[in-house]
């Protein structure tokens, strides 16, 4: 009897696990954002609640948080298909590491990236891959290649830098309750400044609109325009909000942050 | 026509003119007093409930900004009469200071500027004197 309720156990084990992974990367969602770390600004890439990846800097002049929107796009890309824990690799590319899931590129990681983080690129790409698998409900990967590990975490570092040397489970950021939460308050103090047109089709007549935005340079960055929303307020008042947005499109997608500074407009045709 | 009569005619046109402008004038003073006036009414009255509708018409499209605010009057520069309100937005501790923006308004050809100062004065006079890490999240006109 024992033998023959082994069989059905164990196939209801490797079913119950193949669900539980399956699940797990099913519900994961894909995010990122800004944060701020050691004083500066960064962009998160989050897989659910877990911080898989923290940008430090400008490449190929793409902010922090423009290479975090990219490297989500394609994290989500990558998302509907089966991914193994074999599938998420690092591998070599010309000056640099690159971190692939499902032979598709999620991120390249070089010298300058690599040393914002005090460690290789090898390191950082690494343990990039760990906290993937980590928030995928994988175990982490074990340190490949002889590539020396980073150098252990400064005094008073964030764990991710220095995580490589410990399960990623354990070292992530996102253990913290202030990681898992979106920050409430945003840095509005920000000396950036530059104009980006105003959406707005809801006037009389036919105007271009220009607002002049202002913030952390970060944010400020993200802007590409400022949506204009009128509301009316009871009958005494007529509102018009305006908000920073980071895409053109239906979707009104806040840039936190930032605000309006001046607004100008040109009456290209009355009617 | 006689030199007095036509010197009489020149002076009651004269007359007339300096009459029917100076009436236009008190017209608009009036006028421009009582819109001052209920500008200001409304918006010490309203502030709280504008500043509510504002952020909940915002967050009912994910668009609410994650800062403080408030709702203050505008003051147009020079004229420093009350045109209007605006929502500012930033963080607690400069918002609270903030007592009304300043408007400064420029026109170019078929274009106009408009700068809004957040000012932790409540007087359009001089300079004015910005409040740091403030903007304007939204512009109330009323209708008076």
């Amino acid at each position: 009897m024992q033998r023959r309720l082994r069989v059905p156990i164990i196939v209801a084990l490797a079913l119950f696990s193949v669900l539980a992974i399956a699940a797990a990367f099913s519900s994961a969602e894909v995010s990122f954002r800004s944060a701020e770390r050691d004083g500066s600004r960064v962009a998160e890439v989050l897989i659910g609640d877990r911080i898989v990846i923290v940008l430090r800097t400008t490449a190929a002049g793409y902010t922090p948080l423009e290479r975090a929107e990219i490297i989500a796009n394609r994290l989500r890309a990558s998302m509907p298909e089966d991914v193994n824990a074999e599938d998420v690799q690092v591998a070599s590319i010309e000056s640099g590491q690159g971190l692939y899931v499902s032979d598709q590129l999620i991120v390249a990681i070089y010298e300058p990236e690599a040393d914002a983080h005090k460690a290789t690129p090898r390191a950082l790409a690494e343990l990039w891959r760990d906290n993937v698998l980590a928030a995928l409900g994988y175990e982490a990967a074990s340190p490949t290649g002889a590539e020396p590990a980073a150098p252990a975490a400064a005094e008073g570092e964030e764990a991710e830098e220095g995580a490589e040397a410990e399960p990623a489970t354990e070292a992530m950021p996102s253990e913290s309750p202030e990681a898992t939460t979106e920050s409430k308050e945003f840095d509005w103090t920000g000396t950036a400044q530059k104009w980006v047109p105003i959406f707005s089709v809801e006037r009389a007549g036919l105007r271009l609109g220009m607002a002049q935005v202002a913030g952390p340079p970060v944010q400020v960055d993200q802007v590409k325009g400022v949506y204009q929303l009128r509301l009316d307020f009871k009958s005494i008042g007529r509102v018009y909000a305006y908000v920073p947005v980071s895409t053109i499109s239906t979707k009104i997608d806040r840039v936190q942050g930032v605000s309006v500074w001046a607004l100008a407009d040109i009456e290209v045709l009355g009617f | 026509m006689s030199k007095k009569r036509i010197t009489a005619v020149v002076v009651a046109i004269c007359l007339l003119a300096f009459g029917f402008f100076a009436v236009e004038a008190q017209a608009i003073d009036l006028g421009d007093i009582l819109k001052v006036g209920g500008i200001a009414f409304l918006v010490s009255q309203y502030d709280d409930q504008l500043d509510s509708f504002i952020t909940s018409a915002l967050g009912e499209r994910d668009a609410a900004a994650k800062g403080a605010t408030k709702v203050v009057p505008i003051l147009s520069l020079g004229g420093g009469g009350y045109v209007g309100a605006a929502q500012v937005v930033g963080n607690p501790e400069n918002v609270a200071r903030v007592k009304a923006v300043i408007q400064v308004e420029g026109r170019f050809g078929s274009g106009r500027a408009q700068l809004l100062v957040p000012t932790t004065t409540d007087k359009a006079t001089g300079s004015p004197d910005r409040a740091k890490g403030v903007g304007i999240s939204a512009v109330i006109e009323f209708r008076i």
